[in-house]
């Protein structure tokens, strides 16, 4: 059998300057008129390919996943995770390598995605669902399931300007609940509502991987990954420090946590 | 299923249809919210698509018309600057939503795949309802000042709507794209809206430009549209088509450079926008 996502040596360089949230032209002139040897200058490059503000997010990483498993990433901030979940959901693009996806693919790296605030519970049911990848029909059809789970029913003809932040969150979560790709990517969406909902939501998550669906699941809730994943990737740097089994993964990351923390402490 | 392969440089395209085709939901839905919150939040409603072309005519009617007494041939100077603002009020209406389409979408674009195109294509279309129903109202205020519009209106309607939006999109995908990498665009749009009025022969004819100025002012693609589309409306229309076809293909060449810089640059928007 051929595995439904394969990742083949992926790379993905950041320029320094690139993670800034924008730049205008007056900011541009400006740095200019201050430099202009700039202009001119060659950039020096260093001996991996890089300029000298460039750097590499994701580094030579590869794996595979088969149909219906479930794999977790972790690693601790800026280390890449979130890079890497970019570029499978083709987000960004890769800087070197290539990703095969061989079935459909739904993308939660935010519940609530798109949600318009003018616009009533029932109608962000349909435009949240059509931006997660939902057809029109489907979301019909799975209307009233969504509305059940998410416990808003009284409020879906008012515009979600005047819903509470939890009621907002359950109708995102709901939606996206409710996908049903072959492979599913998530981001720490986990992390909302109360203690009973996330319970809800997280029952819900590990019925969805029952079904035999491929979920990439990035999380620093290590009960979640352990309760869903079977395999987990460590990612360290950019690259995948360690890849198998979950509970061992999991126990590595937290003694090699235990050890930073312990650096602090001295 | 397809095979999704992602590489760091996908073949190249100009416009990848079939793609499009197959988030044609997503496009409908994101044209259905545009229009809905467009109205939502107005008090007026639809009443207030058809009041910005009323006021604005009986404004210049008054200024450019009765009182700077500005020629407008054969038509009543309200109608003649009438059938200019109908298509100038699509233009850059359009135009303005359109550009800035990447940008008020960033939450999303960061988020979620999707064809961007779809974005500043659907805003076109919101502002393409606007216009059919303004365009009602001109034939309507046509025909109550008897100048039916003739029937030429049935060839030169379709091509002025496909040169207009052929404009609009191609000029909105490079200022969208330009404006995720500067913010510039912002602040400029507006200024150059206004310039591109005064360039454009709304409130004055054509006929009062030197015979070679003509020619320059047809590379604005709107020039032709609006002097072709007052045509229709007169008892015997001259048209002229060293005119329409410089636009034409002015038009077509504004589309290319938009789907060409768009095409180039839309990949990395999540990075930078």
């Amino acid at each position: 059998m051929k595995p439904i996502i394969e990742v083949r040596h992926l790379y993905k360089k950041y320029r320094i300057g690139m993670i800034l949230p924008y730049y205008t032209l007056r900011d541009k002139l400006a740095e200019l008129s201050r430099k202009p040897v700039n202009l001119f200058k060659k950039k020096k490059m260093s001996d991996d390919g890089l300029l000298e503000d460039e750097f590499w997010a994701l580094r030579d990483v590869s794996f595979n996943a088969m149909p219906g498993e479930a794999i977790g990433i972790i690693g601790r901030n800026g280390m890449g995770k979130s890079t890497l979940l970019k570029v499978l959901c083709r987000i960004t693009p890769p800087t070197r390598g290539e990703i095969r996806l061989r079935g459909s693919v739904a993308s939660l790296l935010e519940i609530g995605t798109g949600f318009q605030q003018e616009m009533t519970g029932r109608e962000n049911v349909f435009l949240n669902g059509a931006i997660l990848g939902m057809k029109q029909k489907e979301i019909k059809r799975k209307f009233d399931e969504i509305v059940a789970f998410s416990e808003v029913e009284k409020f879906l003809d008012t515009p979600v300007k005047h819903y509470s932040s939890g009621m907002y969150m359950r109708l995102a979560f709901a939606i996206a609940a409710h996908l049903d790709p072959e492979i599913l990517i998530v981001d720490e969406v986990l992390a909302v509502g109360d203690a009973s909902f996330q319970k809800k939501c997280l029952g819900k998550m590990e019925s969805t991987t029952y079904e035999g669906r491929t979920v990439i699941f990035v999380s620093h809730n290590m009960d979640a990954v352990s309760g869903l994943c079977n395999k987990t990737i460590l990612i360290r740097n950019g690259s995948v420090a360690a890849i198998g089994e979950t509970d061992k993964i999991v126990r590595l990351y937290k003694k090699e946590n235990l050890d930073s923390s312990a650096k602090i402490h001295l | 299923m397809k095979e999704i392969i992602i590489r760091p440089k996908p073949k190249w395209q100009l416009v990848d249809f079939e793609e499009i085709w197959r988030y044609r939901e997503l496009f409908y839905i994101f044209t259905w919210r545009d229009i809905k919150i467009r109205y939502r939040q107005t008090v007026l409603g639809i009443v207030y698509v058809v009041f910005q072309p009323v006021v604005n005519m009986i404004i210049f009617t008054v200024f450019f018309g009765n009182l700077a007494k500005i020629p407008s041939g054969n038509l009543p100077y309200a109608l003649f600057v009438l059938i200019g603002l109908v298509f100038w009020n699509f233009f850059s209406g359009a135009l303005a939503r359109a550009s800035d389409s990447m940008v008020s979408n960033e939450s999303m674009i960061k988020k979620v795949y999707f064809p961007k195109i779809i974005l500043p294509l659907s805003a076109i279309i919101t502002f393409l309802f606007d216009f059919v129903i303004n365009f009602l109202l001109l034939v309507i205020f046509a025909a109550v000042l008897g100048h039916l519009p003739s029937l030429w209106i049935l060839v030169v309607l379709p091509l002025a709507i496909l040169v207009t939006g052929c404009t609009i999109a191609g000029v909105s995908f490079l200022l969208s794209s330009l404006n995720v990498k500067y913010r510039d665009v912002r602040n400029v749009l507006p200024f150059l809206i206004q310039v591109i009025l005064f360039l454009t022969p709304i409130i004055y004819p054509l006929s009062i430009v030197s015979d070679r100025n003509k020619y320059i002012m047809a590379l604005n693609p709107m020039t032709s549209v609006v002097e072709t589309m007052r045509m229709v409306f007169q008892k015997n229309p001259v048209f002229n088509p060293i005119l329409i076809l410089i636009s034409v293909f002015s038009a077509l060449f504004f589309l290319y450079l938009g789907l060409w810089y768009f095409q180039k640059t839309e990949r990395y928007f999540a990075d930078i926008v």
